[in-house]
């Protein structure tokens, strides 16, 4: 064992007795040498400390009806977790559902249902069960309902959308009623923090139905019509005791930005999920209401496919990344909810963030330069965007108007958000893509830049990379990791094609009445999370 | 004569079924056009060929189109609308839970609507040239002017964020009580009916200007008859089939035209579950959508053509 | 209704001022869309200032949008595309659904029913498909953009044309035009078509503001005017977080926006009576 996965023994319980010193009035170097003595290093314990004092600045208050407002709904709303991929749906599972852990503000796993994790060769993994948890329905959760819930996630015929992920666990098995055994395809360190993602939620044993969640979660389904709202009832039997506050919690969605700030400002809604920047001074004037920002959230990116016209040629890539004006996007386009990012996918607050890769500099001289040695001085060049990709017809806009000053002729084709994933993204020669946040390096390195991704954006091949990525998933040191990690980012952001301007910031815009509320790296409204914690002051 | 009205409305009730039956078939077939398909929607980022593949079996999505076509035919025809590929559910369930508040909406829009845009149309043809009818030309162009989306809005600023008297949203709960319910309306009606109004002002006062100018009325004036005697008695009766028409345009927009006042007012109604099922190519989900839309127009156009074929003697 | 009648009034010098004034705005737009590139400040995609939503002054007339852009030059050349494609998709529409609704009118019978039927067949497939799948088979470009338009738009000119039509077919003095012996073509252009002209003028009028009202929602659906051009109607959708602050980026183009749809139908309104007698 190394201390990565004491880290992840660092359970809830845990985080209480740091409250519970807190309130006791423990000074910070008090809490560094108790959090010390469990084990956890300095460097996160900052972190803990920092959310632990946030939230008791106010008491948590029960009771109240709370309305929450995101950006989106459809009738591909689900309770299914195999069919999850909205971000409503995500709110969904975290609100009648709980997975094995959950991902705390440095993605780091903490144990919910899952008493422990433990390995020796990060191959095959031991998971012991909390005991005494029951289902919405009474059942009490076993290592059973765990089977079948993560099975699910594996069976092709259900076609989940984490099956990616999931597909790596090659057997899950019940050894007793309290403890399930899961054996990888290879080893990865990462499977605390794997199970620790939207999809893999717990449901009892055997369901097949989803009309009605039967979680183990905070709040049990009153009301679920996909595309007009959904309704929670507090769970009375709740097997944490210091959460889960309000009544009721009702989501809807409200896609239009000047309808969410309204129903906010006239006091129809509490929360309103993902607000624009420049909504933002309105939302900061009005003494109600207050703004929550979150750093990471997701990124759009600019791909060009290496194996086409015009990327297979090395100037074009040059010529782009010299031409691409990140602080003009931060500025112009983000409005400061974004930070500029290095061409690589890892976000800053992860801890294995590379800060020595660094972008190049917008340069139109150079990029001329580049563009004149391939041969695409007043060439019309296609870029495509989309609404679906977000803000990326604005991006788009920066880079034409840039172009048009040394003679490159972009023209900027804004596709229908319809079909835009199925058709445009990845397949386009020049196109912007989206991709929202993850919590591992291994995740989103496996995804996107591995030779043989489905989604490798730029077709970026490179065996030694592949070979690196297996090295470090393996691996339980984390100094090598961290090393590894590193030397990747500087690959990608070096030799992929994928031009990664900024981390787009996620903003929920909320009455100075919800409390329990911190920003989250994974996105908005707490990385989607907000059931156990969320409370109203009446 | 009855007989012949219901000769007349029996062909048109057989042509309307065929009618349905062809767009059902030209909706269905675009629907195919289009490029992706549901299993490639559902898994929208996540896609790749085996997993798109596998959910396609799974929906039965890989069975010929016509043959999925025709079984939804059947279905229909047996009262079954089909399965939502995409959520799960019964395409009957999904509707009935909007079809209520879809014909809510268009029923209270159109009993507002038609009353105050012929009577406003009427009062301008038999004044035409004054004030007031200027007045109302100008502001019915006017409120049509401006973008749905915008004149939405700015209500919702105005009634509800700066004086607070009502409701930004209009979802109404089912224990709401009738003072709640008349709150919410107030201001997605008010929308549809500026929206809709204009084009029947304009084209009822147009319509009676029109008769009015023929020689048989010009002669009536100019012995001596009163104008508004000459529009109610004589105008208005040769203008019913242009009006009914426009009428029925206009309206026939209420329950699928509707997306903007449905989103701005969180409203759950038929144009918003059209829209995603065309997202995620849910073609049971659509063609009842269209089915129900294209019902509900020639329903209004084939009442319009009666009740002018019935208006004008010489047509009878 | 015969063909001396029109020199008995002295209608064609008799332009009333609002009419005028009308024309006036009319001409106004129809030469600011004209001489576009020559009245622009800067280019028409080009983010001149950080401040967004920035009030007007005297480098930015009439303030920045969302981005930082300059609205007078975005206004401007808005106006080119905005009353360039309704226009044409305008005159197109027209020009099928109008001769298509005499047609049906004149011709009656089988003809008349399979070709109403028809086309509400094709009113029934919602538009929101169609716009898809034209994007989807033709990609975005002006002309495809016109074409949607056109297809969308002529339904509706269609049934309004064959109601007016059907109505005026049943009159006296057309039975004694058919009754000396005269075509239906000669019948629907000569006899019907001069007695219908005024609403149908106002008719249209109506629809050519629902068509630029149109060409905001096409452009959110990928079928519009590309980037960095906008119409004034995407001007308005694109900067709809600005009426909160009363930013004259969405103020700017609304008001254009209303001006012209004013301007057109008033002065329709003040017309029929010279056009009827001229086309007598």
């Amino acid at each position: 064992m190394t201390h990565q996965f004491d880290k992840s023994r660092f359970s809830r319980n845990d985080d209480s007795a740091v409250e519970n010193a807190i309130r006791r009035g423990a000074t910070r170097r008090d809490l560094l040498r108790m959090l010390a003595a469990g084990g956890v290093v300095a460097a996160t314990a900052g972190t803990f400390i920092g959310s632990a004092q946030n939230a008791v600045a106010q008491t948590p208050k029960r009771g109240g009806a709370l309305r929450v407002a995101l950006n989106s709904t459809s009738t591909a709303d689900t309770l299914d977790p195999v069919r999850a991929s909205a971000q409503g749906d995500y709110m969904r599972m975290s609100t009648f559902y709980n997975k094995l852990t959950v991902l705390d503000n440095s993605f780091t796993p903490q144990m919910e249902l899952a008493e422990s994790f433990d390995t020796k060769d990060a191959k095959v993994w031991t998971i012991k069960l909390k005991t005494g948890v029951t289902f919405h329905n009474g059942k009490t959760m076993d290592s059973a309902d765990v089977v079948y819930s993560l099975s699910r996630h594996v069976d092709p015929k259900l076609t989940s959308r984490a099956n990616a992920l999931a597909k790596a666990m090659i057997k899950i098995e019940a050894v007793d009623k309290n403890t399930v055994r899961i054996e990888l395809d290879q080893p990865n360190a990462d499977l605390p923090a794997i199970l620790g993602t939207y999809h893999f939620v717990i449901i009892p044993d055997g369901t097949t139905e989803f009309t009605k969640a039967v979680g183990t979660g905070p709040y049990m389904t009153e009301v679920f019509e996909p595309g007009i709202r959904t309704v929670g009832k507090r769970n009375p039997n709740y097997f944490k005791s210091d959460a889960a506050f309000v009544d009721s919690i009702e989501m809807f969605g409200i896609p239009d930005e000047n309808a969410r700030v309204n129903a906010l400002l006239s006091g129809d809604i509490h929360i309103g999920a993902s607000m624009d920047a420049r909504s933002a001074p309105l939302v900061k004037a009005n003494p109600n209401l207050r703004l929550m920002v979150a750093p990471g959230g997701s990124y759009t990116n600019l791909n060009i496919r290496m194996d086409m016209e015009p990327g297979s040629k090395k100037d074009f890539i040059d010529g782009v990344r010299s031409l691409i004006n990140r602080d003009a996007i931060n500025r112009a386009v983000l409005r400061g909810f974004g930070e500029p990012h290095n061409d690589q996918p890892i976000q800053r607050a992860s801890r294995y963030f590379n800060a020595e890769v660094v972008p190049p500099s917008f340069d139109p001289e150079r990029a001329k330069h580049h563009f004149e040695k391939a041969g695409l001085i007043g060439v019309g060049i296609p870029l495509i965007c989309s609404e679906a990709a977000k803000a990326s017809p604005d991006m788009a806009m920066v880079l034409q108007q840039d172009a048009a000053k040394i003679g490159v002729k972009i023209d900027v084709q804004r596709m229908p958000a319809d079909g835009y994933w199925s058709n445009q993204w990845i397949k386009a020669p020049f196109h912007f893509g989206n991709i929202n946040a993850r919590p591992t390096a291994d995740i989103l390195f496996s995804l996107l830049y591995k030779s043989d991704a489905a989604w490798n954006e730029s077709r970026f091949v490179n065996p030694k990379f592949d070979q690196m990525l297996l090295e470090a998933r393996g691996s339980l040191d984390e100094a090598q990791r961290k090393q590894i990690y590193g030397e990747m980012q500087a690959m990608v952001a070096r030799d992929a094609a994928t031009i990664i301007p900024a981390y787009i910031a996620s903003a929920d815009a909320m009455s100075t009445k919800v409390g329990g509320l911190n920003p989250h790296p994974l996105g908005m409204l707490q990385g989607y999370n907000i059931a156990d914690t969320v409370w109203l002051d009446a | 004569m009855n007989k012949r009205i219901l000769e007349m409305i029996g062909g048109r009730l057989a042509v309307a079924i065929l009618s349905l039956f062809l767009v059902s078939l030209a909706v269905f077939f675009i629907t195919e056009l289009l490029p992706g398909d549901t299993a490639q929607e559902l898994l929208g980022q996540a896609v790749t060929t085996e997993a798109a593949a596998q959910l396609r079996e799974t929906l039965g999505l890989d069975r010929p189109a016509i043959l999925r076509y025709f079984e939804w035919v059947f279905g229909l025809l047996t009262g079954d609308l089909g399965y939502s590929h995409v959520s799960d559910r019964p395409v009957a369930s999904l509707v009935a839970e909007r079809l209520p508040n879809s014909l809510t909406l268009a029923a209270i829009t159109m009993a507002i609507t038609i009353p105050l845009a012929l009577g406003l149309g009427i009062f301008a043809a038999i004044w035409k040239g004054s004030i007031f009818d200027r007045a109302i030309s100008s502001v019915a162009i006017m409120l049509v002017s401006f973008p749905e989306f915008m004149i939405a809005t700015l209500l919702v600023m105005w009634l509800s964020v700066y004086l607070q008297w009502l409701p930004a949203l209009s979802f109404i709960p089912a224990t709401a009580d009738f003072r709640t319910i008349v709150l919410a309306f107030i201001m997605p009606v008010s929308v549809l009916v500026f929206g809709s109004c204009s084009q029947m002002i304009r084209l009822s006062r147009a319509a009676i200007a029109d008769a009015m100018a023929t020689p048989y009325v010009e002669m009536a004036m100019l012995k001596g008859a009163s104008r508004s005697r000459m529009v109610l008695r004589h105008a208005l009766p040769n203008s019913v089939a242009p009006i009914v028409n426009s009428v029925a345009l206009s309206m026939s927009g209420l329950l699928g035209g509707v997306i903007i006042v449905e989103t701005v007012f969180n409203y759950p109604g038929l144009a918003k579950l059209m829209v995603d099922g065309v997202t995620t190519r849910d073609m049971p989900l659509i063609q009842t959508c269209s089915m129900i839309f294209c019902g509900f127009y020639l329903v209004l156009i084939t009442a319009a053509d009666i009740i002018a074929i019935l208006s004008n003697p010489r047509l009878r | 209704m015969t063909v001396s009648a029109a020199p008995r009034r002295k209608l064609r010098f008799q332009i009333r001022p609002i009419a005028a004034i009308c024309l006036a705005v009319v001409l106004f737009w129809a030469a600011v869309a004209l001489f576009a590139p020559l009245l622009v400040h800067y280019p028409v995609g080009d983010m001149v200032s950080y401040d967004y939503f920035g009030p007007m002054s005297k480098e930015y007339w009439l303030g920045t949008d969302y981005l930082g852009r300059d609205i007078y030059s975005r206004l401007i050349v808005g106006a080119r595309y905005t009353i360039g494609i309704a226009f044409v998709g305008l005159i197109l529409a027209a020009l099928i659904g109008v001769t298509l609704g005499l047609l049906a009118a004149a011709f009656g019978g089988v003809f008349d029913t399979i070709l109403s039927r028809a086309i509400d067949t094709f009113v029934g497939i919602p538009n929101l498909l169609l716009a898809l799948v034209i994007v989807a088979g033709g990609g975005s470009s002006i002309p495809i953009l016109i074409g949607a338009i056109t297809i969308i738009f002529f339904p509706g000119c269609y049934r309004f044309t064959r109601s007016m039509a059907v109505n005026v077919n049943a009159l006296d003095f057309i039975s004694v035009a058919r009754a000396r012996g005269e075509g239906n073509f000669y019948v629907m252009i000569h006899e019907i078509l001069p007695n219908i002209v005024g609403p149908i003028m106002a008719d249209l009028g109506l629809r050519f503001v629902h068509i630029i009202l149109l060409l905001s929602g096409l452009s959110f659906l990928g079928l519009g005017v590309q980037p960095p051009n906008a119409d004034w109607g995407a001007m308005v959708r694109e900067n709809m977080i600005g009426i909160s602050y009363g930013s004259p980026a969405v103020v700017v183009p609304s008001l254009a926006l209303a001006s012209l749809a004013l301007a057109i139908n008033l002065l329709i309104d003040n017309l029929p009576q010279r056009i009827r007698d001229q086309l007598e």
